[in-house]
């Protein structure tokens, strides 16, 4: 049977997340292409199996258990291409997130130019920067060799220069990088990702190429002060598959039932959001964030302009110890409506870590986690916004209007009440304007953005199959005010004639009763200068809207959200704001 | 569901791999037998490179400066052998500067490893060396006692076992230690005072072993002399049963402490290992097995972490738990008849 990509029908993607293993199938039903089931397991790259194929097998059996429809053979292990008789499917394709970060050293002429370029490009995908050199950092030659020797990263990223620019004080730290590589066993020596100045790349050719394995992309800062990261993080994507391949147990089969067609978790988030931006409102950026066990990733994109972070250890899983580390006891502590001893809260977070698979038992200890989520998000978020292709202000601070904003995570898709997957991102990411934030229920972004690679019509059809959970659409006022003051004069006006109408006070979280799926228009007046997202501050008008699972959300907490000096204020206004969603669920 | 397999058991087979990183020179040959502080393999595991610009030192070209190498790659030199020269009226040389080994010489350039003592990786455990593994390292076989632990400093040791009272149940104060308790390996229940940890340094203790530790003294932890493993988790929790058993019952025994760091994706544990001679036939335990009713296993998170029991059944539907998230469970009975229902992910097996 032909199965190329094209005449494909039914795909498998796989996704090797830190703790779970999860593979879902699409095939064609009616004539478009559908998500049918999904099975999960727990993974096994690590101890005791050491073998991510062990944790696939499982998942893929679960889905045979749901689905009914065979997918393993004893005999012939995944049945790909499907049979006459319909079992197996046509393709798979796979994403993976787990695994320790890549570690890697990041190399430009100057800290906060092109380093920060570099430090860019790292973050895109699961890497963790062990060391850093550059022309100021006062290093000799000798102890430049020294630090690489001993360090030892999977990659070395070289920035550094204008296309025009700069070109000895980068050669010699060439030199010591080519040195300390020569000096490595040959199967310990890093990848060498050039993406510097283009006209030095004949002589990075001639003096690292036959020492390591070097990758030349275009110069991610071609002109000073634009970074064109894009080639150089398909790039990345390819070194990441390779370490892993020399790291995971059982990935060379992974990367033969896939044929290939194998990427990171984050990559592939990033490309279906990319996917989403040119699909979706055409004036706003769609994000899509994945709040993970080890990591937390930020993908946004403006009119196909994609900017990717990946926060590794960022996580609520083996990563919850790092958002602690990132931020702090009281900034995590900000977020719950739980009285905890300082203590307790650190035992459980650092628990936590130890065991990421495990889940709260107790709903005080879900609070801890949802905390830890909105924390995450909120440090990822810091991090990224001053990175986006458009800012909503010169501050950089605000997320810019976005449609939609898309949630993915166990924290966010296991969570008992819909409410607390909203709280997280819209506490977390706190958006700005009119967006509409939706949860992948069924975990299909990464499986989406790797099967879009091979067969874009199906992640197409499936994203038009309602395959996103409308958790509410979000109006978020910016400005200054001081609290109680009315901000927002909001009509609601229904087509059955119910219309509301509310004055909603500065400091407020507010949730209007519109049903699930129900069409609404939304006049929107702002007082004292506000900014609803219609055009600048004070501007009013209207947008249709639908309702969520939570309705429709009318968030007048302010922008940044403040927080009291006083831990047990906040603690009281987290549970004032608790039972705020309550009433409605 | 399978579950990985808790490690606490009072004899079983262990086998373990100890590698280096990075290429070595082999010091024990197979079936030889080990003691803990043996080496089995050294290697520069953070060698020391000086780059000699030849060319820059004696003011020439790096073209005359290539004529002027009296080594090529590869010669060893003690501190003060001529490198390149003599040079000029006043015969300039470039002298090695410490004693080592030229590396790679060329375009007026000399990158010399200077000699530093090598790394040597111990055995960290008695028994017998089954396997090598080329320049890296050896598998290390022996049967004894094995506890295996969930965080530690990154230390190793071996020393007597001495536990601080009779049950290893209750909270470890500085009041306990003194100096009886200098050069061994001291067992408690948990810790959360800071003076703790001086105190058993200023002993100074071998090592600790704890079956919860308070996560604010990881810090201290870190930097405390001494190998520490914790064995179940962070808080306030007694010492699971099965280690305490194991570790009573070992009393003035050796033990070998890896308080190595925790890596589930390496497979990494910190561990104590208290080696027994025996003749019985012994399999290594498996490292995980399915959850079903008649299991022992010990709950790993939440209020009643750390406590061991047995499965009494699967329950067959997802359940929503307190916290209201439905998820598979089991019924777990202990020994005082009591029950309760917990999350299979909160589970791990035990083969004590």
């Amino acid at each position: 049977m032909d199965t190329t990509t094209v005449q494909a029908k039914s795909v498998i993607a796989t996704d090797i997340g830190t703790t779970i293993t999860r593979s879902l199938l699409f095939d064609v039903v009616s004539g478009r292409y559908r998500f049918i089931a999904g099975g999960s397991a727990p993974t096994t790259a690590g101890a005791p199996d050491f073998d991510v194929t062990e944790g696939i097998w499982r998942s893929l059996e679960e889905l045979q258990f749901i689905t009914g429809r065979t997918l393993l053979s004893e005999k012939e292990g995944i049945i790909i291409p499907s049979t006459q008789d319909s079992q197996g499917a046509d393709i798979m394709v796979a994403t993976m997130s787990a695994g320790n970060p890549i570690s890697v050293v990041t190399v430009g002429l100057l800290e906060n130019v092109s380093l920060q370029h570099a430090r860019h490009l790292a973050q895109t995908s699961y890497s963790k920067i062990i060391a850093e050199i550059s022309i100021n950092d006062r290093r000799s030659a000798t102890e430049r060799i020294n630090l690489l020797s001993r360090s030892r990263p999977d990659l070395i990223i070289i920035a550094g220069g204008t296309n025009e620019g700069a070109s000895q004080s980068l050669l010699s730290i060439l030199e010591s990088i080519g040195l300390s590589s020569f000096m490595m066993d040959e199967n310990q020596r890093p990848h060498i990702l050039y993406a510097g100045n283009e006209n030095l790349q004949d002589e990075v050719k001639a003096g690292l190429d036959k020492i390591s394995s070097l990758h030349i992309v275009p110069n991610i800062q071609p002109v000073l002060g634009k970074e064109s990261i894009f080639p150089a993080q398909k790039e990345i994507n390819e070194i990441y598959k390779d370490v892993r391949k020399k790291q995971t147990g059982g990935l060379r089969q992974v990367l033969s039932w896939t044929e290939g067609n194998f990427t990171s978790t984050a990559f592939a988030l990033g490309r279906l959001i990319r996917f989403l931006s040119e699909k979706y409102e055409p004036e706003k950026g769609v994000l899509g964030v994945d709040v993970g066990s080890d990591a937390t990733v930020l993908a946004a994109a403006f009119h196909g302009q994609e900017t990717l972070r990946v926060f590794s250890n960022l996580g609520v899983g083996g990563g919850a110890a790092g958002v602690l580390e990132k931020s702090s006891l009281e900034e995590i502590k900000r977020w719950l409506p739980i009285k905890i001893s300082d203590n307790a809260l650190r035992d459980y977070i650092y628990n936590k870590s130890i065991y990421p698979g495990s889940l709260p038992t107790e709903a005080d200890h879900l609070e801890i986690e949802l905390a830890l989520a909105k924390q995450a998000l909120l440090e990822a978020a810091r991090d990224t916004i001053p990175n986006l292709e458009k800012q909503l202000d010169s501050t950089g601070t605000l997320l810019p209007p976005l449609e939609p904003i898309i949630g993915s995570g166990r924290i966010l898709t296991n969570a008992p009440k819909r409410y607390q997957s909203l709280s997280v991102l819209l506490d977390g990411l706190q958006p700005t304007g009119v967006t509409t934030l939706a949860l992948d229920q069924n975990g299909l972004l990464p499986g989406l953005g790797a099967a879009a690679e091979v067969n874009p019509l199906l992640a197409v059809q499936v994203i038009e199959s309602n395959t996103f959970l409308n958790l509410g659409t979000v109006i978020a006022p910016t400005g200054i005010a001081r609290p109680g003051t009315p901000i927002l004069r909001v009509r609601v006006l229904r087509e059955d004639g119910r219309n509301i109408t509310r004055d909603i006070k500065y400091g407020s979280l507010t949730i209007l009763p519109v049903e699930m799926g129900e069409k609404v228009s939304l006049h929107l007046r702002p007082l004292h200068r506000f900014d609803v997202g219609m055009g600048g501050p004070g501007k009013s008008g209207k947008v249709n809207a639908v309702g969520g699972a939570m309705g429709i959300i009318i968030d007048a907490r302010g922008r940044p959200l403040q927080f009291y000096p006083d831990e047990e204020k906040n603690r009281k206004r987290n549970e004032m704001w608790r039972k705020t969603y309550q009433k409605y669920t | 569901m399978t579950s990985k397999v808790k490690h606490l058991h009072s004899l079983t087979s262990i086998k373990r791999e100890r590698v280096l990183p990075v290429s070595g020179n082999m010091l024990v040959r197979r079936m030889q037998k080990v003691s803990p502080t043996d080496v089995i393999v050294v290697a520069p595991m953070a060698p020391e490179f000086i780059l000699l610009d030849i060319a820059q030192g004696l003011n020439i070209t790096p073209a005359r400066a290539d004529e002027l190498l009296q080594r090529q790659a590869g010669d060893d030199l003690v501190k003060g052998d001529i490198i390149a020269g003599p040079l000029g009226i006043f015969q300039r040389v470039i002298r090695a500067p410490e004693a080592g080994q030229v590396k790679i010489a060329g375009e007026g350039k000399v990158l010399f490893e200077i000699n530093k003592a090598p790394y040597e990786l111990q055995a960290g455990m008695e028994g017998t060396v089954t396997n090598i593994i080329p320049e890296r390292g050896a598998i290390i076989e022996t049967r004894g006692a094995l506890i295996q632990g969930v965080w530690g400093n990154g230390k190793i040791t071996y020393g007597v076992i001495q536990p601080v009272s009779n049950d290893l149940l209750q909270e470890l104060i500085p009041e306990q230690l003194n100096i009886s308790f200098r050069g061994t390996i001291i067992t408690a229940g948990f810790c959360r005072n800071p003076e703790v940890l001086d105190v058993a340094g200023n002993i100074p203790i071998k090592g600790m072993i704890l079956g919860s530790m308070s996560a604010g003294l990881i810090p201290l932890a870190k930097k405390a002399d001494y190998p520490i493993m914790v064995i179940d988790g962070f808080g306030t929790h007694p010492m699971n049963r099965a280690a305490e058993a194991i570790l009573v019952a070992n009393k003035d025994k050796n033990v070998a402490l890896n308080a190595q760091i925790y890596d589930p994706f390496q497979g990494s544990y910190p561990e104590a290992i208290i080696t027994q001679s025996t003749t019985k036939d012994l399999n290594p335990p498996p490292e995980s097995e399915a959850l079903k009713p008649g299991k022992q296993v010990i709950i790993i998170s939440g209020p009643l972490a750390s406590r061991i029991g047995t499965i009494e059944r699967l329950f067959p539907h997802k359940r929503t738990i307190p916290s209201g998230i439905s998820t598979w469970t089991a019924e777990v009975s202990f020994k005082n008849e009591e029950s309760t229902e917990v999350p299979l992910t909160n589970l791990e097996i035990i083969k004590a």
